[in-house]
Parts: C-alpha cells; sequence; structure tokens
C-alpha cells in the first residue's frame, strides 16, 4: 500500500517535472528585473504573482512612474549571486550597466532578454513588445502600445507655423540634449529643443548666466528644488530661477515620467502640448 | 585693538596698498567676465539679473574665499611654524566639506537656516584639532602632513560613505563638486549664509599678527614677551575653522591657495609673519580671483573646475617645496 502510493507520488512528481518547463517555456513564472525601465514595463504586463523580484528603484517615487505598483514586490540587489538565490526562468535586463552579470548568468544557462532603450518615442513600441513577447502576454503588450499609440494621434494640433523652444533643466545645470527620451518628448508635443541653441560645456551644462540672457519659451524643470538632499541642486534653488519662473512660462515634469521608455512617457507628452496649445493661443 | 599693519614701515603699507589695488582691479574684471560677454548689448533687465544675481555672488565668494584660504595658510604656516602648513592639505578643507555634505544630507540646511556653514566650520575644527593632536607639539613637517593626511583622508572617504548611503543618485557628481571645489553659478542668499563666518574668521585671524611674530622666535621666547600660547592657538583654530569651514561650506575643497600664495609673498614681506597675514589675505583674494577669470575665458568649451587648476598650480610648486625642505633638512 505504502510502496504504492509513494509510486503515484513518484510517477506524479516526474510528471510535474515534465509538464513545469514545457509551461515555463510558454510563460515564464519566476520573473526577475535587473533594469528600472524593464521593471516597469513588467510590472504593467504580468500579474504581480509571476514576478520574482524587480530593483529596489521601482517603488522609489523619485525615479519611477509606478511606485505603488510595485511597492511590495520583492528586491533583487543585482548581483549573479542573488540573481541565482531566486531562481528565475527570465531575467529581464536593460543595454547598459549589467553586462557582467548578464554575461555571468548567460553562461550558466538562464534565459536573458535584453530590452532595447531606444531613445525615440517609436522605442517605446519596441521595448512594450520585447518585454510582452518575452513574458508570453502579447496580447496585453498589444493594448498597451494601442493606448500609447490611441493617445500621441490625440494630441492637440498645431494651429500655426510657430514652434516654441522649450529645455529641460535639470539637477547640476545639465539640458536634455538631442537624441534624448525627453528630446523625443518635447519634439511630439510640438517644441524645439532649446538645449542646442546654446553653448553648452563638454558636460552638457548650460551656464545661468546664458539661461538668463536668453531665456526659452518654456522652463522644464525636472525635480523640485528640494526633492533630492544634494549640494548639486543649488542651481535650482538660484533665485534668478524663480525670476524666470514669474517672467517665463514654466512647468515642473518630474523626471521619473520621461527617464525610461515606457508608455508613461505619453503623460508628458500630453503635459507639453496643452503647455504649447496656450502659448500658440496667447501668440495668436 | 589695533589692526596689524597700522603701524608698520613705509615698504609694508606699499606692498599692502599694491596688493588691494590689485585684488580690487581682480574684482572688477572677475564682475566683468562671464559666457554672455562684455556688456554686449544685453536687455537692460537681464543684464542687470545677470550681474547681480550672477557674477556678483562669484567675485564676492572668490575674494572672500580666496582671502580665508590665503590668510589661514599664513596663519597655519606662522603658528605651526611648518612651510607645509596648508588648509586642505592638513585636513581642514576636508573636515569642513564632511560637516557640510552631513548637515545636506541629514536634511538639516534644508530645515534650519545657518545649519550648513556651522556644521562645516565644526567639521574644520575637528580635523584641526585633530591634526595638532596627532602631529604633537614637537612634530616636525613630515608629521605634521603625514597627520593632515590620515585626517584628510579619512574625512573624504567619509564624505563618500555619506553620500553613497544616501542613496543619492547624484552621488558621484556631487563628490567631484566637493572634491574639486566650484564657484559657478553661487547665488547671494550663499553669500549671506558664509559670508558673516569667513569674516568673523578673517578678523580673528588678522589678529594673530603680533603673536605669530613673537612665536618665530620660539615658544619660549614668544612666552617671555607676554604671549599667551592656549589663547594664540584658540585663535588659529577658530579663526581657520570659521574662515576655511564657511569657505568650503559653498564652494567645496579648494586646494594649494594657502600654500602657494604665502610663500610666494614672504619674500616681499620680509619673512615677518606678523605682515604675511594681511599680504596673504590679498594675495589668497587676487589668486582665486584670477584663477576663476582664467577658467571662464576657456569655460564654455572645456569643463574645469577652480580645484583642478588651483592644484595644477600648486602641485608642482608642493614638489618644490618638498626638494627645498629636504635639502634643508639633510644632515
Amino acid at each position: 500500500m505504502l510502496r504504492r502510493s509513494l509510486a503515484i507520488l513518484g510517477l506524479l512528481a516526474v510528471a510535474v517535472l515534465c509538464v513545469a518547463p514545457a509551461r515555463a517555456a510558454d510563460a515564464p513564472r519566476r520573473i526577475v528585473s535587473l533594469d528600472l525601465c524593464t521593471d516597469q514595463l513588467l510590472v504593467e504586463l504580468v500579474p504581480r504573482d509571476r514576478i520574482a523580484a524587480v530593483t529596489h528603484l521601482a517603488a522609489d517615487p523619485t525615479v519611477s512612474a509606478i511606485p505603488e505598483q510595485a511597492r511590495d514586490i520583492p528586491i533583487t540587489r543585482g548581483g549573479a549571486e542573488d540573481v541565482l538565490r531566486l531562481d528565475p526562468d527570465l531575467i529581464l535586463a536593460g543595454p547598459f550597466g549589467v553586462r557582467g552579470t548578464v554575461d555571468l548568468l548567460q553562461r550558466l544557462g538562464r534565459r536573458v532578454v535584453i530590452v532595447p532603450q531606444h531613445q525615440q518615442l517609436s522605442g517605446v513600441r519596441e521595448a512594450v513588445q520585447t518585454v510582452a513577447e518575452a513574458v508570453g502576454e502579447p496580447a496585453r503588450g498589444a493594448a498597451l502600445i494601442a493606448d500609447f499609440d490611441r493617445r500621441l494621434a490625440a494630441l492637440p494640433r498645431r494651429q500655426t507655423g510657430l514652434e516654441p523652444t522649450a529645455i529641460i533643466y535639470q539637477i547640476g545645470g545639465s539640458v536634455s540634449g538631442s537624441h534624448s527620451l525627453a528630446d523625443a518628448a518635447l519634439a511630439a508635443a510640438g517644441f524645439r529643443n532649446g538645449a542646442t541653441g546654446y553653448r553648452l560645456t563638454r558636460g552638457g551644462q548650460v551656464p545661468l548666466e546664458l539661461l538668463v540672457a536668453d531665456p526659452p519659451d518654456l522652463l522644464v524643470l525636472s525635480s523640485a528644488p528640494n526633492e533630492y538632499r544634494t549640494a548639486l541642486a543649488d542651481n535650482l534653488r538660484h533665485p534668478v530661477i524663480a525670476t524666470l519662473r514669474r517672467e517665463h512660462a514654466s512647468i515642473g515634469l518630474p523626471w521619473r515620467y520621461w527617464l525610461c521608455g515606457t508608455p508613461h512617457i505619453v503623460d508628458v507628452v500630453e503635459k507639453l502640448a496643452a503647455v504649447r496649445a496656450g502659448i500658440e493661443a496667447r501668440a495668436r | 585693538m589695533k589692526a596689524a599693519w597700522a603701524n608698520t614701515e613705509p615698504n609694508a603699507r606699499t606692498l599692502l596698498g599694491g596688493l588691494a589695488v590689485v585684488a580690487l582691479l581682480a574684482f572688477i574684471l572677475s564682475l566683468a567676465i562671464g559666457p554672455v560677454g562684455l556688456g554686449r548689448g544685453l536687455p537692460g533687465e537681464a543684464g542687470a539679473l545677470i550681474f547681480r544675481e550672477i557674477r556678483l555672488p562669484r567675485a564676492v565668494l572668490g575674494a572672500l574665499v580666496g582671502a580665508s584660504l590665503g590668510l589661514s595658510g599664513a596663519a597655519l604656516q606662522g603658528y605651526l611654524r611648518n612651510p607645509l602648513a596648508e588648509p586642505s592639505l592638513v585636513g581642514v578643507s576636508g573636515g569642513a566639506a564632511l560637516g557640510a555634505v552631513l548637515t545636506i544630507h541629514l536634511g538639516l540646511s534644508a530645515a534650519v537656516a545657518l545649519t550648513l556653514p556651522l556644521g562645516a566650520l565644526l567639521g574644520a575644527a575637528v580635523a584641526m584639532l585633530a591634526v595638532v593632536a596627532l602631529a604633537g607639539k614637537h612634530g616636525g613637517p613630515v608629521t605634521l602632513i603625514l597627520a593632515g593626511l590620515a585626517v584628510s583622508s579619512l574625512a573624504t572617504a567619509l564624505v563618500s560613505l555619506a553620500l553613497n548611503v544616501s542613496q543619492n543618485p547624484f552621488a558621484m557628481v556631487e563628490m567631484v563638486f566637493w572634491l574639486m571645489g566650484s564657484l559657478a553659478d553661487r547665488s547671494l542668499p550663499q553669500v549671506w549664509l558664509a559670508a558673516p563666518f569667513m569674516l568673523a574668521g578673517i578678523a580673528l585671524l588678522l589678529l594673530l599678527g603680533r603673536a605669530l611674530d613673537a612665536l618665530s622666535l620660539g615658544e619660549d621666547a614668544a612666552r617671555s614677551l607676554g604671549i599667551d600660547i592656549a589663547r594664540t592657538r584658540t585663535m588659529v583654530v577658530a579663526g581657520t575653522a570659521l574662515s576655511v569651514g564657511a569657505a568650503t561650506a559653498v564652494t567645496g575643497i579648494i586646494g594649494f591657495v594657502g600654500l602657494i600664495v604665502p610663500h610666494a609673498l614672504r619674500p616681499l614681506a620680509g619673512h615677518r609673519p606678523g605682515l604675511l597675514l594681511p599680504a596673504s589675505m590679498l594675495g589668497g583674494a587676487i589668486m582665486l580671483l584670477l584663477a576663476d577669470i582664467a577658467l571662464r575665458l576657456v569655460q564654455p568649451w572645456v569643463e574645469l573646475r577652480i580645484g583642478v587648476l588651483t592644484a595644477l598650480l600648486g602641485a608642482p610648486f608642493f614638489v618644490w617645496l618638498v626638494l627645498k625642505t629636504r635639502s634643508e633638512l639633510a644632515p
């Protein structure tokens, strides 16, 4: 009797072992993400119970667009050892910064998908699609992309030939240049990126003096002056920024919305397009 | 109390007068230079804003920070009777940076006014006392430099630790700010914050003229001339901590000014520490203002930091001093 039950249990175990890998190949059930951007795509595409871990940044409201949704998901510190501890059947990574970890995990036979992060709006579709296919949720991915495209198409059209300038001014005086997602968001909203009009330092900063002498039509601040405890934010606390904000159009657009090429970038584009429509209306 | 230079002979007055004129010219030149260019028909309002809110604080801080560094260098060299003493080399600047970083990252500087300069000058004072205690009373130049190296390495390591622990996404860049100093895009509120402390420290150090003159004859001789050694020490520590602490709190660590300036002026000051003090104050202001002007003439193309420039000037000078000290100490 006992022997028979054991045999059945054994057979069951074999059956589970045979079936489980097949199912995992279709839809991974223990997914680990090693990048803030893949964290956000993953959280929006698959149910919680299939996510093994994300980075600590996913729940950080200063850089993540979806901190609440990521709140209680376990965290990986990112090293290969920490990832293996979670025994993942799929690892998502970005193209930067984790090369060594990714190489090691691949050599150990783990399935790693590198999600491209092209710094343009079309890159959002590619990133969503890549993750959706890897996690086995192509329908959900297609729905996200369709919603993204619908919102982009619904943006207010430009009424005049006017192309106002905007710059995205960051901590330390850096501005977002061309070939950045922020630049793509500005373009989609009908702004010209004013950063190219200044003589920037090699580090990509615009000196405050130049900003005052030749202010853009719209000043976009990527963080609040006291959002970060850092001496580098002194430039955001400088009195001339307050003066500029009083005398010219400005908007605070936290960089959590455009740091990653997720569909949330359309939130930024919509806000910017509304501001542009306002500037146009006043000019007419 | 009479100022140190009130009753000095004519050539001392010529030296200080000449330095004051050069400092004034450098200050005016500093106001005239910037990426926007010299009076190139800016709309009046923007021009006034740039002048008042951007260039004025930069020039004032350049003058005050340079004066603080030059003067503390002269005071430290005179008090310690050690040619290699200098705020950044003996760890005072590092201590100040640590104090400033801690007040910023604990959120104190945003919550309570004045905590930033106070934290920095506390850090400077602790570092200064640690170095004096480590080097001991009769430690030679080498002991002092070793003690300074230990204290400044520890201070900068702790700055790095504090920045990393704070999980600040800008930790690495901010590290560069603290270690290499910058006068770029400083503001008037920062001047109001730091200037009173710098001025108080400068005043304290300028009062040391007679004591340092006497100390150059040795401690016993100084005591017989009625100099209170303990009080002198308190004034050196407090004056250096106030001036260098407040300076570092708003500009980061700017090295070597306190080393180069007193040495360059010592022959002109007739090797009298009492005269060297005001001369180094003016000389420090001149050096930092000119360095900052040079920086801005090339800045839009290269991103050079003022601490890098002073180190580029200072390090060869330091090597020369080491060689000189070595030949003097050789048996």
